[in-house]
Formats: structure tokens, sequence, C-alpha cells
């Protein structure tokens, strides 16, 4: 599933990837490829990838090859996923404790279809946090700490 | 305390009862309130003695708001094409609803007595303002009349001077040619169609050939720059290719396309696409096509900061700058121990 996406392996490609998407959203995904969780919300990145094409462009990171990105957006759960939108991070609050990565896979396709449509929508109006429009139950759970509480 | 209550003179609420209208702000309001209608009845009440009438124009269809009855009234009484300035509001000021109207307005106001004359309009007056009306409409046509007569005069004045001009510019004339009068007779005849006797018809004739002649020989002698010929080098009339369609040697290597290239086309289409964009969505104004610096980072909003959006990236750097000090340091202290261990086994 994970070679239907295109992959990014230096922050270069990344930067490349941020400064050059226009008027679409970018999703990164960072994970590694051989994860179990990773593998499922890759499937579903991958299967919806077409649909949404003339909404987002999905690229997927590795973080053992970007350590200045996993240190910069502070990604210590894997997946995780970052939304940028003309160069400029989007918020989300999904409800849970951190709104500035989807920490996790979706729960089905259309979560995350619903997610990429309510954040393109939130862009076009020049919002830059949005509200998730996935269920709470269906947000996976996970502890964030604050170094090392 | 009394219910609360509302004065439709300040356009407030106010709960002291019945003192509220004795109070300095509201008759202070309500002096500029008549100050500001006394003037239009003033102007009605001098139209009483001399009535006029105007042609109807636009502007008579303003309306005047009458403060005692709380309505907007016509000002001045339009029917067709006239106007009675100020009919439409004496009409009402004498009617019996606006009496009654204003003397509820002034006892409920507490105004002055005798100020209450003064915007009452008698049925006595209002009779007189109808009498002077009708004066005033004869009066009006009289003058309507007299411009019309005047507008006569001066358009016969005018035909009668062009009349004049005509025929005193064909007066010296020579004896006319019978052969050219047929032909140039349909033509005169269909431009000036005011003439119409007989008489002078042959008179009109040389008028065209006459004036041609006298110019052609007359004019100024034109000035000889040369003959241009040039063994060489072809001319128009020997067939040689013409200049714009020389080929210059530089130009002649380029690929000679007119207009835009096909990329140029596609750029330009996207550009159109993107002005039907809203203009306030995120990043309108990020320049995709900047190039960056190994250093640079995306504008994120970090987890556990509260500060703008720059400020986290700020702190990143600082961080990072942190980090690789102590690194570096860790690795420096690092060979040390290694080899104090090596000598200990």
């Amino acid at each position: 599933m994970s070679f239907l996406l295109p992959k990014l392996t230096s922050k270069k490609e990344v930067d490349q990837a941020i400064q050059s998407t226009a008027e679409k959203v970018l999703v990164l995904r960072f994970g590694r490829d051989e994860d179990p969780v990773c593998l499922q919300l890759d499937d579903i990145l991958s299967k919806t990838s077409s649909d949404l094409s003339k909404m987002a462009a999905i690229y997927l990171v590795d973080v053992d090859r970007t350590p200045v990105y996993t240190h910069y957006f502070d990604i210590s759960y894997i997946p995780s996923t970052v939304f940028f939108f003309n160069g400029q991070h989007m918020k989300v609050d999904y409800g849970s404790p951190d709104h500035t990565k989807f920490v996790g896979s979706f729960k089905t396709k259309q979560d995350f279809i619903d997610l990429i449509e309510v954040i393109y929508r939130g862009a076009m109006r020049g919002k830059l946090i949005v509200q998730s429009p996935i269920d709470p139950k269906n947000i996976p759970k996970y502890d964030l700490l604050y170094q090392d509480i | 305390m009394a219910p609360a209550q509302r004065c439709p003179l300040c356009r407030q609420t106010f709960f002291c009862g019945r003192g509220h209208v004795y109070s300095r702000k509201h008759q202070r309001t309500l002096k500029a309130a008549l100050e500001r209608l006394l003037p239009q009845v003033e102007a009605a009440r001098k139209a009483v003695r001399a009535a006029q009438v105007e042609r109807y124009v636009p502007e008579h269809e303003r309306r005047c708001w009458c403060l005692c009855c709380g309505c907007e009234v016509r000002k001045h009484l339009s029917h067709g094409n006239l106007t009675v300035l100020y009919g439409g509001l004496l009409e009402h000021l004498a009617s019996p609803e606006h009496k009654k109207a204003t003397n509820r307005f002034w006892w409920e106001n507490k105004a002055e007595f005798q100020m209450k004359e003064k915007f009452l309009i008698s049925p006595q007056d209002y009779a007189r303002f109808k009498k002077s009306m009708v004066k005033g409409l004869d009066n009006y046509e009289e003058k309507e009349d007299e411009v019309i007569k005047e507008m006569a005069a001066q358009i016969r004045e005018v035909e009668h001077s062009r009349q004049e001009l005509v025929r005193s510019v064909l007066e010296p004339q020579p004896v006319p040619d019978p052969e050219e009068g047929s032909s140039a007779l349909g033509s005169w005849k269909g431009t000036n169609s005011l003439v119409a006797s007989a008489s002078q018809q042959p008179s009109y004739l040389d008028l065209p050939p006459a004036p041609e002649l006298d110019w052609m020989e007359t004019g100024q002698p034109l000035t000889f720059i040369g003959h241009q010929d040039t063994p060489g080098i072809g001319n128009i009339h020997s067939g040689a290719t013409p200049p714009w369609m020389v080929q210059d040697e530089e130009y002649s290597s380029v690929n000679q396309q007119i207009g835009p290239s096909y990329e140029e086309f596609l750029k330009e289409k996207e550009k159109q696409k993107l002005k039907k964009l809203p203009p306030d969505r995120v990043g309108a104004n990020f320049d995709h096509s900047s190039s960056t610096s190994i250093g640079w980072l995306p504008s994120f909003g970090r987890v556990w900061n509260n500060g703008r959006r720059w400020q986290s990236r700020h702190q990143f750097k600082s961080e990072a700058a942190a980090r690789n000090k102590q690194s570096h340091k860790k690795s420096q202290s690092f060979p040390d121990t290694f080899s104090s261990q090596q000598t200990h086994t």
C-alpha cells in the first residue's frame, strides 16, 4: 500500500513539498513503513488519494530519515499526520490534547475524507484552526507527555 | 419606581414617570425638533398669499415629516405636468386631524403655549390659498404661452438668416452650362430641400465645378526631393521583397513564434483559476517559487506553546542550538572515558 504513495526521504524534499503544493491541502504522514498502525493508515491514505486528488496531496515521510522534522513537529507517537495549506500549518481540534497533528490511524476512509474537506474549507475561509468532524469515539487515545513528566 | 416608558421625541426609555417631560434634556430635544419644523411651516405660510405654480420636476416628490401627527406628508402638490409649491403641506396643516394631534403633542410634551399657534393653519387661510392657487395657475399658463411664442420667433429668425445667406452666396455667378445642369441638379436638389423656386435652379449648377478649378491653379508648389533610383536595390514597381518581410540574421536563428508559448498559456490558465479562489484563504500570498535555505522551517504552531506561530520556530531554533552544543560537548568527553576503560582491562 505504501508503495502507491510518494515518499519523501530528506528535509530538502519535505521543504520542497511544503513550498510547492499550491491551493491544496498537504498531508504528511510521519511514521515507519513496517509499523502495523502505519500500515493501516497508509492503506486508507492510498485508497482515498485519487478521490481527494483535487483537494489534497499526500506524502509519506520516514521519521528516521528526517530527524529535524521529527523534533520540530514534536513527533513522539507514530503514525502522526500533519496538515499544511499553502505553506501554512493547519491545526485541527480532534478532542485530543494535541491539535497540531493527528496521532494514530483513522477508523474509516470516510473519516479521513471528511477531515480533509473540513480542513480545505477552513483554509479557503482563512482559518488556521478547524474543528474535526470525526466522532470522538473513533479518535485514537494516547497520553501526551510533557518533557517526560 | 415608575414603570418603564418610552419617549418618542428623545428616543429613550425613562423611569421617572411624568417627570421626564419637565427635564432639561427633554425640553432641549423638543426645542430642537420644533426649530427644525418651523422653517417648513413658515415657508408654507408665505405660499398662502402668493401661490406659485411650476413645471413638474422629480424634486417635487419630496416629503416632509410632521412631528405632531408622526407621519410623512407630501410637501408639494403635483398633478400631471404642474406642481403647486407647498400645496400638500398646507393641506395637511389645515386639516382637523392635524389640529387635534398638535394639541395633544403640546399637552403631552409640555411645550410652550405661544408656539402652538405658529404651527397651525386656519381653514380661512386655506381658502385664501386656494384662491391664490387658481390665480397662480392662470399666470403659469400665460407664461407658458409667452415662452412658446418667443421660441417660435427665434426659429423664424434663424430660418430667415439661413435663407439670406444662401441667396447671397449664389448671387455672383456666371451664365450656367445647360449640360452640366441636368446631372448636378439632381444631387443639389437632394441636399437642399429649402429652395423650391424654379428661377433659382440654374444658378446652383456652377457651385461644384467652379471652386475646384480655382483650388488646383492657385495651390502652393510641391517640394522636390530627388529621384529615388538606386540601380542595385529593387522597389515596389520591380517586385522586390518588402522591408518588413526581410529576415534579420539574429532573429532567424530563434524559433519565430508570435505570441505566448504553450507553457505560458497554461500558466495563464492557472492564474485565471487562482483569481477565482477566495482572496482571504490561508496562505494566499505565499510565494511558492521562492527558494529556501537549508535551515528553513515551515510555520508550525507547537503543542505546548501559546504565543504566535513564528515564536515556536524561534524556540525550536534556540533549542536545536542548545542540543547541538550539548552533543558536541558529550562527543568530546566520551573518548577520554573510553580510553581509561581500556587501560583498566
